[in-house]
């Protein structure tokens, strides 16, 4: 079977507009880290040339799993998504983010989770013409919930392993090295074609879910986890995670 | 669906060039009602039928299983590209 992606990408004028504008000349901005969900990212020519304007400079990459300069994917929720050298992060201010939707640009907040300042995530809407500031308050329950299942996770006995057959998000080698790292940890796996959430009750003995399907799972959803859950990634972390100064240690 | 280019020369393109007989069609849920305008486009250019693919569309990693069997020729997924999977994200 042969696969075809079309973009859809957005019709409209894909610009700056002028509470951005405000916002970065008030905040005298001198660098931001670019990025754009896939409908607005081929066609950044208008923005690049309004910060040219503003005297910004622009720092920007490809990020895991991504096809174009500047894609952002839901998924891009880690630390090194970006695939960003530090020097680099280093020098911007502020992620001005280009699209529509919180979904997007909460992937740089939840990436910024396990550092001890966030940059802030502008949100540039060229359909309604919408300015946002995005930063950890966002999702502060979220993060909340999210490390109160990290330390359960350390001491839960029966732990079960959530993996998603479709091929782009199977995850089940990598969740193996849970039974290295946790020797004294029971690991079951459950296999399913997306998670299907009202199932998980039905598992009375698990203490606790280990997510190995979209990272974004173990974020957004964490209110359809009773037991509470985590990704795949903080898992193998956890303590680290949970002894550094951060933010998610700091909510 | 003004707001979104629904690239459909493309589609149609690449449905003649692979000779598709049966094209499965998934839309992200902001297109999902325009299905019925995508699938009349298809099947006035082109000989195929066309399945509309009713679940998620989540991402490029969210491709719809088991068309094979169905004996699907072409799956066209509109509102992402190419997906690079990387081995424990």
């Amino acid at each position: 079977m042969d696969i075809l992606f079309l973009e859809a990408p957005f019709t409209g004028e894909v610009s700056l507009n002028q509470k951005t504008i405000q916002f970065l000349k008030d905040k005298k901005v001198k660098a931001v880290g670019l990025y754009a969900s896939v409908q607005f990212c081929n066609n950044l020519d208008r923005v690049k040339k309004q910060l040219k304007e503003l005297k910004i400079e622009i720092i920007s990459s490809l990020p895991d799993r991504t096809h174009v300069s500047h894609q952002l994917l839901g998924c891009d929720n880690y630390y090194n998504s970006l695939r960003l050298p530090q020097k680099e992060i280093s020098k911007i201010e502020y992620y001005l983010y280009i699209g529509d939707g919180k979904f997007h640009p909460l992937a740089l907040v939840y990436g910024q989770k396990d550092l001890v300042e966030l940059k802030e995530i502008i949100c540039n809407d060229p359909i309604g013409k919408n300015f946002q500031l995005l930063d950890h308050s966002f999702v502060k329950k979220i993060l909340q919930k999210y490390r109160a299942s990290l330390l359960k996770f350390l001491n839960a006995k029966e732990i079960g392993v959530l993996v998603t057959i479709k091929p782009g998000q199977e995850q089940f080698r990598p969740s193996l090295f849970l039974e290295k790292k946790y020797p004294n940890k029971q690991f079951h796996y459950f296999i399913d074609n997306v998670i299907s959430f009202d199932q998980l009750e039905n598992f009375p003995f698990i203490q606790l879910w280990v997510n190995t399907a979209c990272p974004r799972v173990g974020f957004d959803d964490q209110e359809n986890f009773q037991k509470g859950v985590i990704n795949l990634n903080d898992a193998l972390m956890a303590e680290e995670i949970l002894s550094k100064e951060s933010i998610l240690n700091q909510l | 669906m003004a707001l979104y280019d629904p690239e459909l020369k493309k589609a149609i393109q690449k449905i003649k060039e692979v000779d598709a007989k049966l094209v499965c069609i998934q839309l992200p849920d902001g297109m999902k009602p325009y299905a019925k305008e995508i699938e009349q486009k298809i099947t006035q250019e082109t000989k195929a039928r066309v399945l509309i693919w009713l679940g998620s569309n989540f991402g490029a990693c969210d491709i719809p299983l088991g068309l094979n069997k169905m004996k699907v020729d072409l799956l066209i997924s509109w509102g992402h590209n190419v997906f690079h999977k990387k081995e424990g994200w």
